[in-house]
């Protein structure tokens, strides 16, 4: 056997990793070939050292140092709180554009006033519709905002008879 | 409480398993932090940091693998985010530092054979620190914290077979740049880099 395959056995051995057949392959390689010898010791002792790695004792308080700083994350990082929520917001998200769409089918503007507003050409009358349609938006999306914060509350009410709320 | 219940109390929001967890899994994690940045005060840092991604992340961990493997997937996975933004030399150099600034009376008063050990831990942990950091990161799994191959395949999320050729590719390196030194048992020799 070459001393480059010895090298490998070498190595695997220190891992518990060799066959019977290959722990005497070694053996018998290791009593005739004083290099690989040395190779075995040297990574002996390169392992033995590493093993013996002293490590220092970790800071004090490490709990105590820890809680405030997850309370701040929750406060001041609102997105770290997303992405941990995100999974479980998916469909309530949903539940809102689904909500937010049907509010917009159901009360968009009647057709005759449609009608009426094409049958009048007069400008004024045009720029009292766009200021009302304006209005209508402005409504529509304080409304979704309000149905925003109503689901955020249905939500956070859910979590809290799971049980799920997360202060610390 | 068994640890799977405190995993499933944690992820309902119980403060009191999760610092349950915290308390078990503290010193591992700093650990091994310390063993791939060699600075205290930076393995403090980065192991409070794991147990806050942990806690947001918490939610979303399915108990398929032990929570102590995913905490340590965590922990390599930040460890080198930190040791990729912190250049190589810097590194050096605040080690280098760090050691000059031992008395030189404590020195003289240790015993030869403490001092030959230190100093071979010295060389050792250079040696190490110019590794790439896969090497370093298996070393420090296998070799240094002597975790189990089942374990690194899990958390390492790679083959037996990759566990061997990536450990014995870093303790060949090792040896290599730890040539000079150990053919004269305790000269004084420079490391090369690279
Ligand atoms: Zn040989």
């Amino acid at each position: 056997m070459n001393c480059k395959k010895v090298e490998k056995l070498i190595l695997r051995a220190f891992d518990g990793r060799l066959t019977e057949d290959e722990k005497k392959e070694l053996e018998a390689h290791l009593k005739q070939c004083p290099q690989c010898r040395t190779t075995q010791e040297e990574y002996q002792l390169i392992l033995d050292t590493l093993r013996k790695e002293d490590f220092p004792e970790p800071k004090p308080y490490f709990l105590e140092r820890l809680q405030p700083k997850l309370r701040e994350v929750k406060k001041y990082e609102p997105w770290m709180v997303w992405k941990q929520w995100g999974m479980r917001a998916i469909p309530v998200s949903l539940l809102v554009i689904i909500f937010l769409s049907a509010t917009l089918i159901l009360f968009s503007p009647p057709r005759e006033e449609v009608e009426l507003s094409q049958a009048f050409s007069q400008s004024g009358l045009l720029l009292l519709q766009n200021q009302n349609l304006f209005q209508e938006t402005t409504t529509l999306l304080e409304t979704g905002g309000t149905e925003d914060k109503n689901m955020m509350v249905i939500f956070t009410s859910i979590d809290d008879k799971n049980g799920t709320r997360r202060d610390f | 409480m068994e640890e799977k219940d405190l995993v499933r109390s944690s992820k309902e929001g119980n403060e009191e398993a999760f610092a349950s967890l915290v308390k078990k899994y503290r010193v591992k994690v700093f650990n091994l932090a310390f063993s791939l940045t060699r600075d205290r005060d930076t393995a403090d840092d980065l192991a409070q940091e794991v147990f806050i991604k942990a806690y947001f992340a918490l939610p979303r961990f399915e108990l398929r693998s032990e929570f102590g493997t995913w905490l340590y997937r965590i922990t390599i996975n930040h460890v080198r985010d930190f040791l990729r933004k912190t250049s190589r030399m810097k590194r050096l150099s605040i080690d280098e530092i760090k050691e000059s600034s031992i008395p030189q009376e404590d020195e003289t008063m240790k015993r030869e054979k403490e001092q030959t050990e230190e100093r071979r831990k010295k060389i050792l942990r250079r040696a190490i620190q110019i590794l790439p950091d896969k090497h370093q990161v298996i070393l420090s799994l296998r070799d240094i914290q002597g975790l189990s191959y089942e374990e690194i395949t899990k958390i390492l999320r790679i083959s037996p077979g990759t566990v061997d050729s990536r450990l014995h590719r870093a303790r060949k390196l090792l040896r290599k740049k730890l040539a000079p030194f150990l053919s004269q048992k305790g000269g004084n020799h420079e490391l090369q880099e690279g």
